[in-house]
């Protein structure tokens, strides 16, 4: 990751969504990513340049123009079609990302369009986020990493989110993942939480 | 044979498909149902297809099939007759609140110009004297203001006979039910036609009412009976010990209406009027008829 000082930056072509510069590298909010938000309050994942990731919850393609300017290609799936009016935008400035609009409850929709990755990150304002995860987790290389962006609130409002939390890790640890880092975002978000995990299967599972 | 958004392999050999990007993203939407779930593509199998010279050529044909795609598929869901009612209804709702708090705060403005001025014993409805003001003060800003509230009403007004209308050809049956305006709402709160025909009544019964909602799920507030429906006359109407069931009732039968607008797009009179029957004698205590 390359850090300014303290300052968190991605390396491209910027106003996108006018964020700051400086000099020619884009200031990656904590404030307005969760990524980064990540790595702000955690380690969380390396991005490195030969790196394909498959990005879960694209929203305007924020986030993503900034994961863009670090790796080789972004598959962007996002379901709502306003969001992906921007994410085009974004994705027609870009060469390497590549937007889907698809639901990701669905990934047999864009299969055919995704190679293997190396990171799955999910970012979605669902109920079943984990079941989402473990879906999506069939076009996740064996060794390649999980970052989910958990909205316990969108779980259950009526629960704690310490509750969801600790049912959400062990869904994902029921299915092959080991857990490498779990944070929670504040001061940057409430009640989120972010959770790190490999992919400990052997090989690409065929559902 | 194997297929691939690139072309189809078979025995080592590949035919390509080459029919531009819009013809590929209709082949991606086709390649769902018949593969094996996941194959991974792979972009050396594409180059050795002669569909590309390499990695970047590849990502770049396959963005521009994918961007087609998307475009396509925005289109689609836009082109759906209940999108654009959900904009106006939105609209409508976000204009009632702009004009009420902007004629409040000229009322309050009028009020310090003329300190004998007093709303007690008027009966006069903020629009009345918002009208009077634009009237009287020609050639100041609050009567430009006043003005301009007062064209806003006008707008109002025409985009409420817009969604009334536009929500009975939507939803005829849900509009016959509970009447073009509530039904947008309805609509508007559930996001689409699809998400309200999906929604069970209780859900249907308390729409509208988040903050009572969530108050309840949280703490230990009572349920909320009613929310958008509210604004239906039975429910309003019903004398306080019969709302809620009057608003149970009448969730009841939207939920259906909604179903019946989704899945057969016109009205049914026979249900209508079962419906109404029913609707009618939940507010006077009676049994089913």
């Amino acid at each position: 990751m390359i850090w300014i000082g303290n300052v968190l930056v991605s390396r491209g072509e910027g106003g996108v969504y006018g964020e700051r510069m400086i000099g020619e590298a884009r200031v990656w909010d904590p404030y307005r990513s969760k990524l980064s938000a990540l790595y702000h309050a955690g380690t969380g994942v390396d991005l490195a340049p030969g790196m394909r990731v498959l990005y879960l919850g694209a929203a305007h393609g924020t986030t993503v123009s900034h994961v863009a300017d670090y790796v080789d290609v972004v598959y962007a799936v996002e379901f709502a079609p306003r969001p992906v009016q921007d994410l085009l935008e974004v994705a027609r400035r870009r060469k390497n990302v590549i937007p889907i609009m698809a639901d990701v409850r669905s990934p047999e929709a864009y299969a055919p369009a995704v190679e293997p990755v190396d990171l799955v990150y999910q970012d979605v304002a669902q109920p079943d986020q984990a079941a989402i995860a473990i879906k999506n987790s069939v076009f996740l290389r064996p060794g390649g990493n999980l970052i989910l962006m958990l909205k316990t609130r969108s779980v259950d409002v009526g629960k704690e989110p310490g509750e969801v939390f600790s049912e959400t890790t062990g869904l994902l640890a029921a299915a092959g993942f080991n857990a490498l880092e779990s944070v929670w975002l504040a001061p940057y978000y409430r009640d989120h939480a972010a959770i790190v995990c490999k992919n400990a299967r052997p090989v690409m599972s065929r559902e | 044979m194997k297929s691939y958004w690139f072309g189809d392999i078979e025995g080592g050999l590949c035919t390509p498909f080459v029919a531009g990007p819009a013809a590929a993203a209709a082949r991606i939407r086709s390649l769902v149902t018949s593969m094996d779930w996941y194959d991974p593509p792979d972009w050396q199998q594409a180059v050795a297809c002669g569909v590309c010279r390499d990695r970047a050529e590849y990502l770049s044909i396959l963005q521009k099939v994918c961007i087609a795609g998307a475009e396509e598929a925005v289109k689609e869901q836009y082109a759906q007759k209940d999108v654009e009612l959900l904009q106006m209804t939105r609209t409508l709702d976000e204009m009632d609140t702009v004009i009420n708090i902007l004629s409040e705060r000229v009322a309050d403005w009028y009020m310090i110009r003329h300190p004998a001025f007093s709303r007690k014993y008027r009966r006069t409805p903020a629009h009345v004297l918002i009208k009077n003001v634009a009237l009287r003060d020609r050639r100041g800003a609050l009567g430009e203001v006043a003005r301009g509230i007062a064209r806003l009403g006008e707008a109002r007004s025409v985009l409420a006979q817009e969604v009334s209308a536009r929500a009975c050809d939507v939803m005829p049956n849900t509009s016959a039910l509970i009447g073009g305006l509530v039904a947008a709402r309805l609509l508007s709160h559930a996001g689409g036609l699809r998400q309200l025909a999906r929604l069970p009544g209780s859900s249907i019964q308390v729409l509208g009412a988040r903050t009572a909602l969530f108050a309840h799920l949280r703490a230990h507030a009572p349920a909320p009976k009613h929310g958008i429906l509210f604004q239906h006359r039975r429910v309003h109407n019903a004398p306080r010990p019969f709302r809620g069931r009057v608003a149970r009732v009448l969730a009841g039968k939207v939920a259906i209406a909604a179903r019946l607008d989704f899945y057969r797009g016109r009205a049914v009179p026979e249900f209508l009027e079962r419906a109404q029957a029913r609707i009618d004698s939940a507010g006077t205590g009676n049994t089913v008829p």
